[in-house]
């Protein structure tokens, strides 16, 4: 059976060192989580996080342009407009309305992904959420229920204060 | 380190939240007259539908008064925002941070104001669904090669891009303020916060969504006013048919955008108290924007001039001649001197820089620039190709009232938004001070 403990830095340094401890011991990423009412920007391979983001968008951008040259091209054809022995579907004169639903496509699809990469609306709500105080790091640990102790020392020797078990919230 | 940085994080909070309790008489009375104001706008815009578009000051040969001045103007301004807001994240500019959230909220507002004015515009209002794409009985579907066609798509695009990039950075803002809120507020930041908790995964999913956010809505703000412009210059309409009026346009918004920021965010510093978060630094950095925005305008409008000017072509001659000595020449000049002159003095001479100069500059930036929007309207239009068609315009009762009127819709906005959210983004305010420290 796994808990959770958390242990709370006032200094970003600390918690980095907590970290690689705990990295060192066996745990991943999945089983970190850092928790500060601002950004905390960490060194490069300390705990990084796979992002698809900017293919999800290139991609979300690509589909919302096929899709809007075949609403206008098949839209035109059929009710078609009396052009005057012009094209029907012209490539070019569209190619503001083509661009703009692209683009569209861009910002829908990063609000979108944002909301699945950040984990918002997808939360496994047995799992607890630490209250940040604040300028505080928090970092909670997945552990499983007999290394609580030397989950708890390792936090404890990289500086952390508060080191509790934490429990889900009513 | 500037002064504000030495804030202490308790001092911060409760400064930027202050604002957002209670409501002082002196808020209640300004945001009541603003509404009537806006009431105005609402019943002189009821009158014209229950009357037609006859009560509006518009007739043969200009189509286009009041309203697309309107139009053009207010998405000008929109391009304070995002378009700053874009730019100096994207380029780290660590000055940004207490600026951003002002900006990004006037183009949202701004946008929404200036989205209404086709909708104004309009004879039948009531039909204005036909401007989108669905199939219907009449075997009628938009042009999509129609230069208004580009409008609906290109200001629906921006205005989504828009509050979406309002939207994102006010997510731990609003997280935080829901642990102290009680009520409807507590609701609202609830819903709007999605259960954020402050998590290395959240914080890296927003700081890489608003880099690419960013970048993307940079090209699309550009898009937009290229597009406004577009609607003129496709015409063969004589000043109007220009090639390089995208870029004057774009030029033009984000210069008049950059005055309307600078007047809202000293309205904001004086009456919220935020003297110490919105320093003289900040005015100064977006005064010295201001300037090179004027003299990149005054280097577009030139061009403009004097490319048509040395054509000499008989039918443009006339349009640039009631511009520069004819009928609209107390207008152009008064247009060069407050865009131009005013600036270049206030802002030029580094003795005279200061937060009230670089307002006043300001006003005057957006005063003129309303008026470049006038000029590049009506006498193009006024004084047509065919001699025999030209004809004058004077605005109606109607159109003054709802062009006074979405002054005073921006306003309340504005009010009611920096009432339920902090304006100076709080967060981000506390990373400034740790990455200079």
């Amino acid at each position: 059976m796994s808990l959770y403990l958390t242990g709370t830095f006032r200094d970003k340094r600390e918690a980095i060192q907590a970290i690689e401890q705990l990295k060192a011991n066996g745990y991943g990423p999945e089983d970190l989580t850092v928790f500060s009412d601002e950004p905390v920007e960490l060194p490069r391979g300390v705990l990084d996080r796979k992002s698809y983001m900017s293919l999800v968008v290139v991609s979300g951008a690509v589909v919302f342009f096929l899709l809007v040259v075949a609403f206008v091209y098949y839209s035109q054809y059929n009710y078609p407009l009396v052009t005057g022995g012009m094209p029907i579907f012209s490539f070019w004169p569209t190619g503001v309305v083509f661009y703009e639903i692209t683009m569209l496509g861009a910002i829908l699809t990063t609000l979108g992904w944002f909301v699945w990469e950040s984990g918002l609306l997808r939360r496994d709500k047995g799992v607890p959420v630490p209250v940040i105080e604040p300028e505080a790091i928090c970092l909670r640990v997945r552990c499983a229920a007999q290394q609580y102790e030397a989950t708890a020392a390792v936090l404890e020797r990289a500086g952390a204060k508060n080191v509790a078990k934490l429990e889900k919230a009513a | 380190m500037t002064a504000a940085t030495t804030i202490p994080y308790q001092q911060v909070r409760d400064d930027l939240w202050r604002p957002l309790a209670g409501a002082s008489k002196r808020y209640t009375l300004t945001l009541a007259l603003l509404c009537a104001v806006a009431l105005w706008g609402l019943i002189a815009w009821g009158y014209q539908i229950h009357k037609g578009i006859g009560v509006a000051g518009i007739r043969r040969p200009v189509f286009w008064g009041f309203y697309l001045v309107d139009f053009v103007f207010w998405i000008g301004i929109s391009h304070a925002g995002t378009l700053i807001s874009a730019i100096l994240r994207l380029t780290d500019a660590n000055w940004r941070k207490p600026v951003t959230r002002a900006a990004e909220a006037i183009t949202a507002f701004a946008l929404m104001i200036g989205g209404m004015f086709p909708l104004i515009h309009l004879g039948r209002v009531w039909l204005f669904y036909w401007l989108f794409p669905y199939p219907n009985s009449r075997l009628l579907w938009p042009n999509f090669r129609s230069p208004l066609m580009w409008d609906v798509t290109a200001i629906s695009t921006y205005l989504t891009g828009s509050l979406i990039f309002l939207y994102l950075p006010l997510i731990p803002d609003v997280a935080q303020l829901a642990e102290h809120a009680t009520g409807l507020r507590l609701r609202l930041y609830r819903v709007m916060a999605m259960g954020w908790s402050g998590s290395d995964r959240e914080w890296h999913a927003l700081e890489r969504a608003m880099k690419l956010m960013a970048g993307i809505i940079l090209a699309v703000a550009v898009s937009v006013h290229s597009v406004v412009a577009w609607d003129f210059a496709m015409a063969i309409t004589p000043m109007w048919h220009s090639t390089i009026f995208a870029p004057y346009f774009v030029v033009g918004a984000i210069f008049s955008g950059l005055a309307g920021l600078i007047v809202a965010l000293n309205i904001i510093r004086k009456t919220m108290h935020l003297e110490r978060y919105l320093t003289p630094h900040h005015f100064g950095n977006l005064a010295k924007l201001l300037l090179l925005m004027s003299l990149l305008w005054l280097y577009f409008t030139f061009a403009e001039h004097l490319t048509v000017w040395y054509g000499n072509e008989p039918k443009e001659m006339n349009v640039f001649n009631a511009r520069v000595r004819g009928h609209f020449s107390p207008e152009f000049w008064v247009m060069v001197f407050v865009n131009f002159v005013v600036p270049f003095v206030l802002l030029g001479i580094k003795r005279l820089r200061s937060i009230t100069t670089a307002t006043i500059a300001s006003i005057g930036v957006l005063i003129g620039m309303w008026l470049e929007r006038y000029l590049i309207i009506i006498p193009p239009l006024s004084l047509p190709r065919l001699a025999a068609a030209a004809g004058r315009y004077s605005p109606s009762w109607v159109e003054i009232s709802i062009t006074v009127a979405t002054f005073a819709s921006m306003g309340a906005m504005y009010l009611v938004f920096s009432k339920l959210f902090p304006i100076v983004s709080v967060w981000e305010f506390e990373a400034d001070e740790e990455e200079e420290e």
